[in-house]
């Protein structure tokens, strides 16, 4: 069976702030929700959740807390900054240009 | 990027480095709620219980770099990698005390004494002078044309520029003054005073204001008349006024001449040299502003935007109209702008470049040095590294370990280096300089030597860190262990022919410094300074003077020699107790920088007439005491000395100098002939009675022999119309005695107080100290080149050292077989020591060769031998030769000592 493609490089970046947009969300939560989100097509090696998480907490996108979960355990949720939201507005805008671009690039191939 | 991000990003990085631990175990925390999230899935999945934790486990990856992953995110990894190495170096540096102390302490050498040379010499030739806006500040000089000397100004030019020019803000006019200050009731005893008297504008050239009271006021000197009024430096205010504050007005008494105190001028201003103790007002008399004697010191500040070019063409065009209009013969050939700083700093420019160069050597030998020490460490560290690597350390963090570690070294060396450089600016400062220019500061530490050493610190760090640590890591990769310690070895090599190299340029260096340094000693100079003590008595010329006038469109006087009063003091001081000779000289014999001269008319040859004639009849005059010779101990090689039968009314003789005979009597016996001096009223024909060996008029690059007459102080005219009318009333004497010098000029001081209460006598300084200026300098460079030279001799040692030995310990059973094969020591010897050899014959190669050619900017400090002198080099060779034999043979004599069967077995 062949192996679901890697994302993209910044893909993974795309996807967790998009799923954080609506509310705030654990590690877990996000893994779970891009898996719901992408009708399992795209399974997120979901070690590789967590160094992007950290990078963009480095980065400032997003900040994260550690409150009671729904499961009844302290977890690390991790929320949308202010800066964080203009940055998914942009990459949204440039995804929207690209794959538009790359589709109609596939359609005249 | 916005502010609230930027702060957001920068309170994440500070709790990466200072929550290090509280990340962790979050990152551990949050990693273990995703597998337990897992687990429970696979569990409801209904797997067991084991496989629903491997299965979780297989889809999360490997825990812990996932961990290092994360970590890696906060981008603070560099900081922890970089605390591990220091501390690592540390331990490595802990575990060899020994290769990190003398490693520490060459480089701190050369450190420091690069950052002394460099701090001193950047602040004062870069840095601020003590006189605001100084860069503008110009001294104005004319080139005589007859010597193409540089004198200063004389009066006319003066006038003219400072009327007619249009590139200078002002200029101002001074001369060398020496006074006579009287005694007080708490100062009893008189003192000579040294000062300038200067013109108005020099003050407001020079933008200064004193402390107390004021400047002169232009209404200050007329033609011939300069107000009683005196300027006092801070320092003659405090030490002889007590730093009275009520000194303004007060009549002081200078030359037996009451004048006025007006002014006190702020701590530090020093104008136009730091023995500057006063100034008075200059007046020109009618007489020098018509007349050219080229004695002034000019200073000028340039207007804003103009250049020292611009401002000289302006000065020659002027004067060059001057000079038309004028026909005293006396042309001159140009104007010569020097800046202040280079009449106060422009000396040491030399001793610094002399010793600059040096340090950088050493500082490159002791980094050449420390380098092969590293490199001859690495096998022992080959396993470390190869585990490290093994263990997924990147080959630039290998690197950046062992520069890390070489960082942390001269950092050490750095801050040792600190107070090297401290000494090193004391030393500088205790630099006798010569006569117009200022000493160097004493400077203490500031942000400049800080930023120096540091600077240096890591330059060092780069030139001794960077070949092992490149070789560290290309040796502990997939380079085959043989190429890697053929490489190694090839460059230890290198590094080892460098230090030997630089070594020799060091010592040839100094060698040539010293060289000449002790040729200058030992020199016959046709006198011998020791045990003479001198000094200066002066009556001045305004005290005998009958009448000035003019002879010839030059000045002359109508005076009463003061022979007799000269005659007492003379007397008197030929009483003091414990001393042999006392004699005296109308001038120094040597290092006068315009030595008396006189016209001889040689009795039977024609009187010179045209300008030629009347300077090949010019020869040095002094007028001395009977002792002189004696005292100096200048041998008389023909004729006689003067003696107690020549007085005042018995013939009157001269003695002459060798050169002097030779020219103006060529292929005959002198003593006998007769001459006259300088054909003026009052003088009388001379008998030729001796000659005596020349004496250098400066003790320091003579140049060719100059023809010196000598006369007998006693049989002077008492009446005489002429030029040298200030000759007669100095006197400089020379007392020979083993008695210390300050007790001697005490003892001096009191006789001559008995005979003249109102002149002090001045100047005291041992004969030695008085023709030694200019050799302190020398002696300075010579001994700190020595030195640094014998150090760098040293290091090359250990360098060579070093590579003998750690080829015998690769060489241990080579050696043991050839040993079991029945070789001599003698061929144990050459075998481990022919590789040393070959390198120190390719580093003195290269040395030889770079010491031609850089040996000749030595040349204008040489002195009596050429910048290639064979002998120089050949010690030199023959000294390094020598020593780095020594350092090969130590170890290769341990090699033959090795046990064979023990070597053999070794393995």
């Amino acid at each position: 069976m062949p192996k679901p493609s890697d994302l993209l490089q910044g893909t993974l970046d795309l996807l967790i702030l998009k799923s954080l947009a609506r509310e705030p969300l654990h590690g877990w939560g996000i893994a779970k929700r891009i898996q719901s989100l992408s009708d399992e097509v795209l399974s997120v090696q979901q070690g590789s959740l967590y160094p992007a998480l950290h990078r963009l907490e480095q980065q400032g996108w997003i900040t994260a807390d550690w409150k009671d979960s729904e499961l009844g355990r302290n977890a690390k949720f991790y929320s949308l900054t202010r800066e964080g939201k203009k940055q998914l507005d942009l990459e949204l805008e440039i995804w929207k240009r690209l794959s538009s671009a790359v589709g109609l690039l596939l359609k005249r191939a | 990027m916005s502010v609230t991000r930027f702060i957001h990003i920068w309170r994440q990085r500070a709790r990466s480095l200072f929550r290090k631990q509280r990340l962790d175990d979050d990152v551990d925390r949050e990693l273990q709620f995703h597998l337990e999230q897992l687990e429970k899935e696979n569990l409801e999945a209904g797997m067991s219980a084991t496989e629903a934790r491997r299965a979780a486990r297989r889809t999360l990856g490997n825990v812990s770099v996932l961990k290092e992953e994360c970590r890696d995110q906060r981008r603070v990894g560099w900081f922890y990698d970089f605390w591990q190495d220091i501390q690592y170096g540390i331990r490595m540096m802990r575990r060899r005390p020994g290769f990190t102390a003398i490693a520490a302490l060459s480089l701190s050498l050369g450190i420091g004494a690069n950052a002394a040379i460099l701090n001193v010499g950047t602040k004062l030739l870069l840095g601020d002078l003590p006189l605001p806006d100084a860069e503008k500040l110009v001294l104005v000089r004319v080139l005589a044309k007859p010597a193409l000397q540089v004198s200063a100004a004389a009066v006319p030019d003066y006038v003219a520029w400072s009327k007619g020019n249009q590139t200078f803000e002002s200029m101002g006019a001074s001369l060398a003054s020496q006074q006579d200050l009287d005694g007080d009731d708490t100062h009893p005893d008189p003192e000579r005073l040294f000062g300038q008297s200067v013109t108005p504008s020099l003050f407001s050239t020079l933008k200064v204001q004193p402390q107390m009271g004021r400047v002169f006021q232009e209404d200050e000197v007329q033609v011939g008349f300069a107000a009683p009024v005196v300027i006092l430096n801070d320092q003659l205010w405090r030490r002889r006024f007590d730093g009275d504050r009520t000194i303004l007005g007060r009549q002081i008494r200078l030359n037996g001449r009451s004048v006025k105190v007006v002014g006190v001028m702020p701590a530090g201003f020093i104008y136009p040299n730091e023995n500057s103790e006063f100034w008075v007002p200059l007046a020109f008399t009618k007489f020098q502003l018509e007349n050219s004697a080229a004695l002034f010191t000019v200073t000028g500040r340039l207007k804003e935007g103009i250049t020292a070019r611009q401002a000289q063409a302006d000065l020659e065009s002027i004067r060059s109209q001057l000079v038309r209009n004028r026909q005293d013969g006396n042309t001159v050939r140009g104007v010569f702008l020097v800046p202040v700083r280079n009449m106060w700093f422009g000396w040491i420019l030399q001793p610094l470049l002399t010793l600059g160069g040096a340090v950088i050597l050493v500082l490159l030998i002791a980094c050449a040095n420390v380098s092969t020490l590293l490199l001859a460490r690495l096998p022992a560290r080959q396993p470390e590294v190869a585990v490290r690597l093994l263990m997924g350390a990147s080959r630039g963090r290998i690197i950046r370990q062992f520069l890390t570690e070489s960082l942390i070294l001269s950092l050490i060396a750095g801050t040792l280096g600190l107070a090297v450089a401290f000494l090193g600016m004391r030393s500088l400062a205790g630099l006798q300089h010569p006569a117009g220019g200022i000493s160097i500061p004493l400077m203490g530490w500031d942000g400049g030597l800080l930023g120096i050493v540091a600077l240096l610190s890591v330059i060092s760090c780069g030139l001794f860190g960077f070949i092992p640590a490149v070789v560290a890591f290309s040796s502990g990769t997939g380079l085959k262990h043989v190429t890697a310690h053929r490489r190694r070895g090839r460059l230890s090599g290198i590094l080892v022919s460098v230090q030997v190299g630089l070594a020799l340029i060091l010592l040839v260096s100094s060698g040539l410094l010293l060289n000449s340094f002790v040729r200058l000693l030992l020199d016959d100079r046709g006198f011998n300074p020791d045990g003479i003590l001198t000094f200066q008595y002066r009556i001045p010329i305004a005290d005998y003077v009958r009448r000035f006038g003019s002879f010839h469109g030059m000045p002359s006087v109508e005076i009463e020699p003061p022979t007799l009063q000269i005659q007492q003091v003379y007397e008197k001081l030929k009483t003091l107790p414990g001393t042999d000779f006392v004699a005296g000289s109308s001038a120094p014999p040597v290092n006068v920088i315009l030595p008396p001269t006189a016209t001889v008319l040689i009795e039977g040859k024609p009187i010179p007439s045209t300008a030629e004639e009347r300077a090949a009849a010019r020869v040095f005059y002094f007028l001395v005491t009977d002792n002189f010779f004696d005292t100096m101990r200048t041998p008389v090689l023909n004729g006689r000395n003067f003696a107690r039968q020549d007085t005042r009314s018995s013939p009157w003789v001269a003695v002459i100098n060798e050169t002097m005979a030779r020219q103006f009597w060529p292929d005959e016996d002198p003593i006998g002939k007769h001459f006259t001096v300088d054909a003026v009223f009052g003088e009388q024909q001379r008998e030729v009675i001796g000659v005596v060996r020349d004496v250098g008029l400066q003790y320091i690059r003579s140049g060719p022999p100059q023809a010196v007459a000598y006369s007998l102080y006693l049989q002077q005219p008492a009446r005489y119309e002429g030029f040298n009318g200030g000759a007669f009333g100095q006197m400089t004497f020379f007392v020979h005695s083993n008695l210390n010098p300050i007790v001697l000029e005490s003892a001096a001081r009191r006789v001559v107080a008995e005979v003249d209460p109102a002149r002090p006598l001045s100047n005291f300084q041992t004969m030695e100290e008085y023709v030694g200026d200019g050799i302190r300098r020398r002696r300075y460079a010579v001994s700190v080149l020595g030195v640094f030279a014998l150090m760098a001799t040293i290091l090359a040692a250990v360098g060579v050292y070093g590579v003998v030995s750690s080829s015998i310990s690769q060489r241990t059973r080579e050696i043991g077989i050839h040993m079991a094969m029945g070789a001599s020591s003698r061929d144990i010897v050459r075998l481990v020591s022919r590789r040393a050899i070959q390198l120190i014959a390719i580093g003195l190669s290269w040395g030889i060769l770079a010491s031609l050619f850089l040996s000749r900017l030595l040349e204008t400090q040489l002195w009596g031998i050429t910048a290639t002198d064979p002998m120089t080099f050949a010690a030199a060779i023959a000294l390094l030769i020598g020593v780095s034999l020594a350092a090969c043979y130590i170890p290769a004599r341990r090699a033959m000592r090795v046990d064979f069967a023990e070597a053999l077995r070794m393995d």
